[in-house]
């Protein structure tokens, strides 16, 4: 048992030990890769030659003279310490931007991603207690129409109306310009005020594919001998439909909750655009349009590992929530 | 159809008992308003502290008799007639007229109910102990002294209670399950206990012991069991009285050695034949030829008639009722002494307390 999870967390290292060599990879070795295409760049930008290297060095704490080990150890090196090497574009250090960004992005995936699954669930299990009725068939469709729209339509339509028509909501940015970045009332209320579009926008497409879920787990559980047994038995209804029915429905869907959660991140490149909101996604989409190659591997590292740790998490708790699994999927472990 | 439930209902006269504990007049299931019955107009009463079995083919309605005592017929179905439990006082209650409330409180503290599959009556995210928690909680009964007596009705079936009691339904065997189901089903100390197929998804040797340790258990608490199941030797070994189902009406009543050795209708002396036992040779062993009816097609008259060989005119145009041939016994068939003689039975039970009947009898 404990095996298990000493094998499962060597193995996030692995993965995660792996990507950052990719990301190595990637700079250094790929021919016309983004390794000459920066030094040309920097070339363009009119830095003498004879310190070009010396940019690049900084820039990817990379020293292109060393040999190809040495190199790939002061990155991995580097890399483990925080220190991504300093942008290109916005010449700051990579991690300042990156530690500034995270907290918008990840603020706004996991509200949505909570709210869609909160108001999926709900709407899934009173289908379920009545379906059937009228409630459940225009859901049903609801819930298939909101699942095939995509959420940037969402984002553009309601950013041009809520802010550009009607004004009520601002337009872009994560606080207002002139509120001071502290914990205050004010910060709190312009922070909220700036996500809600991106947030109302990320949540309500995912919403119907939740509740679809939802419904058909609970019709599911409802058709079950134990809840006859249990309403025989003469458990109050409250109990059935939390015990019973939603704990029994819920539990198959809290793996998924946390794997979209670490791939709703990425998506977060397109959304931010739209919305101006600098998070992660915003500082990757700009990281690409300026060749920032610091910049881009660092949030594509930084959106992997999030990923990688969130399917690590659900693995390693799935067994805690949901007693039937047995950690390791090894079943009759004694 | 008004002179086949006219006859049944004639008959309840024939099947009281002494001292009933329930009695159940015209209980009928319909699922679509009464165009079709699914328990066809059916009346028994139960003697307090007998083991009553039933036995019926799958869709012969015996689930529905079992539900309809603890009124508990799943939706849609409606479910009319008399079910009268005469309680130990004296008194006596209609379970059909109960409340909401009152019907809660009477399952499972006057009758309770054990399913078939035990796999999938106790809820998967929770332990057995939860299960006999919330019973008595939901039953205001003391938690302490009920959690006590839990442990006595596992050790009773041979549990280890801490073991079982802290296990996830998953956890145990399905034996063990089918144990903590029946203990379950007596934590409040029923008066009944009414069983669908208990035993039907265990194999044969854990269906034996299951048998021996219901019948400790009706010793030991004075139950009255009803044991409902397609498996007639083996309700044989265990039941004081028995009831045969065919088509959702009961078609035979007796106590167990007029039903097994002295039988008066031809479908049970077929479902006898047809019955594996160990001492008769494979040849003889013959299956009931044809199928029973669904709900739609009930035939006219008698509703074994098709496959019946003593099958007359009479028979097809006159449901057949209830007639008595011995104390106790009574048979719905216009030719009881036909089957007796024509229908030979191949199996001599060993058993001595059956006497062995070939059809001299007439
Ligand atoms: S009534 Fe007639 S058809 Fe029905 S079982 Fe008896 S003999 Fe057969």
């Amino acid at each position: 048992m404990s095996n298990y999870y000493v094998r499962r967390t060597l193995r996030v290292f692995a993965t995660i030990f792996a990507v950052a060599t990719l990301t190595f990879g990637l700079i250094r070795l790929l021919p016309g890769g983004p390794f000459t295409q920066l030094r040309a760049q920097l070339l363009r930008q009119g830095v003498p030659a004879s310190e070009v290297d010396a940019r690049i060095a900084n820039l990817q704490n990379i020293n292109p003279n060393a040999p190809l080990w040495q190199q790939y150890l002061d990155y991995m090196g580097a890399v483990a310490r925080g220190n991504f090497g300093e942008s290109i574009s916005l010449g700051e250090p990579v991690a300042r931007i990156i530690a500034e960004a995270v907290p918008w992005t990840v603020f706004v995936v996991l509200v949505s991603t909570i709210l869609m699954f909160a108001v999926g669930i709900f709407l899934g299990s009173l289908q379920a207690y009545w379906e059937g009725s009228r409630f459940d068939k225009a859901f049903s469709g609801l819930s298939i129409a909101l699942m095939s729209v995509p959420f940037y339509v969402v984002a553009v339509i309601s950013l041009y109306v809520f802010s550009y028509q009607w004004g009520w909501l601002p337009t872009a940015g994560t606080v207002g310009a002139s509120v001071e970045k502290e914990l205050s009332i004010p910060f709190l209320l312009s922070a909220l005020e700036h996500s809600i579009l991106p947030i109302f926008s990320y949540t309500l497409g995912g919403i119907g594919g939740q509740a679809l879920a939802m419904r058909g787990n609970s019709i599911q559980v409802l058709g079950n001998d134990y809840v006859r047994v249990a309403r025989l038995r003469g458990l109050a209804d409250r109990r059935i439909a939390t015990r019973y029915v939603a704990r029994n429905a819920i539990l198959p869907m809290y793996t998924g909750f946390l794997l979209l959660l670490g791939f709703r991140l990425s998506g977060t490149v397109i959304l931010e655009q739209i919305f101006s909101y600098t998070g992660l996604g915003y500082y990757m989409f700009a990281a690409l349009k300026a060749n920032d190659y610091p910049l881009m591997m660092a949030t594509f590292l930084v959106i992997t590992v999030a990923l990688i740790v969130g399917v690590y998490i659900a693995d390693l708790t799935y067994s805690k929530i949901d007693p039937r699994i047995s950690a390791g999927g090894s079943d009759e472990a004694y | 159809m008004t002179a086949k439930q006219h006859g049944t209902a004639d008959t309840t006269t024939s099947m009281t008992t002494d001292d009933p504990i329930i009695e159940i007049t015209n209980a009928a299931v319909t699922y679509d308003g009464g165009e079709t019955y699914v328990l066809d107009h059916v009346s028994t009463s139960i003697e307090r502290g007998e083991i009553l079995g039933i036995v019926g083919e799958s869709g012969s309605g015996k689930s529905m008799f079992a539900d309809s005592m603890l009124d508990a017929i799943p939706d849609p179905g409606r479910l009319s007639g008399e079910i009268l439990y005469h309680r130990d006082d004296g008194t006596t209650v209609d379970v059909l007229e109960l409340s909401d409330d009152e019907l809660r409180e009477f399952r499972w503290e006057e009758v309770a109910m054990v399913f078939q599959g035990a796999m999938s009556s106790f809820n998967p995210t929770m332990k057995i102990g939860g299960h006999f928690k919330e019973t008595l909680k939901a039953h205001d009964a003391d938690v302490t002294s009920g959690m006590e007596f839990a442990r006595e009705l596992l050790s009773d079936l041979y549990l280890d209670p801490e073991r079982v009691l802290d296990s996830y339904p998953h956890e145990l065997s399905g034996g063990m399950q089918q144990r903590a189901l029946i203990a379950l089903s007596l934590i409040l100390e029923p008066e009944v206990l009414v069983m669908d197929e208990p035993t039907a998804a265990l194999d044969l040797l854990m269906q034996r012991s299951i048998l021996t340790l219901l019948e400790d258990l009706q010793d030991k608490y004075d139950l009255t069991m009803v044991f409902i199941t397609h498996d007639l030797p083996l309700v044989a070994e265990l039941a004081d009285r028995m009831a045969v189902m065919y088509a959702f009406q009961l078609i035979e009543v007796g106590n167990r050695e007029q039903l097994i050795g002295n039988s008066g209708h031809p479908y049970t002396r077929a479902l006898l034949n047809a019955t594996p036992d160990i001492e008769a040779p494979l040849e003889d062993m013959r299956p009931i030829e044809g199928q029973s009816p669904a709900p739609i097609n009930v035939p006219q008259g008698c509703s074994f008639a098709p496959r019946c060989p003593l099958a007359t005119e009479e028979c097809r145009v006159e449901d057949p009722a209830f007639t008595q041939l011995d104390s106790g016994h009574a048979v719905a068939c216009h030719h009881p002494e036909d089957a007796r003689d024509e229908i030979a039975l191949h199996f001599e039970r060993s058993e001595e307390s059956a006497p062995v009947s070939g059809g001299d009898d007439s």
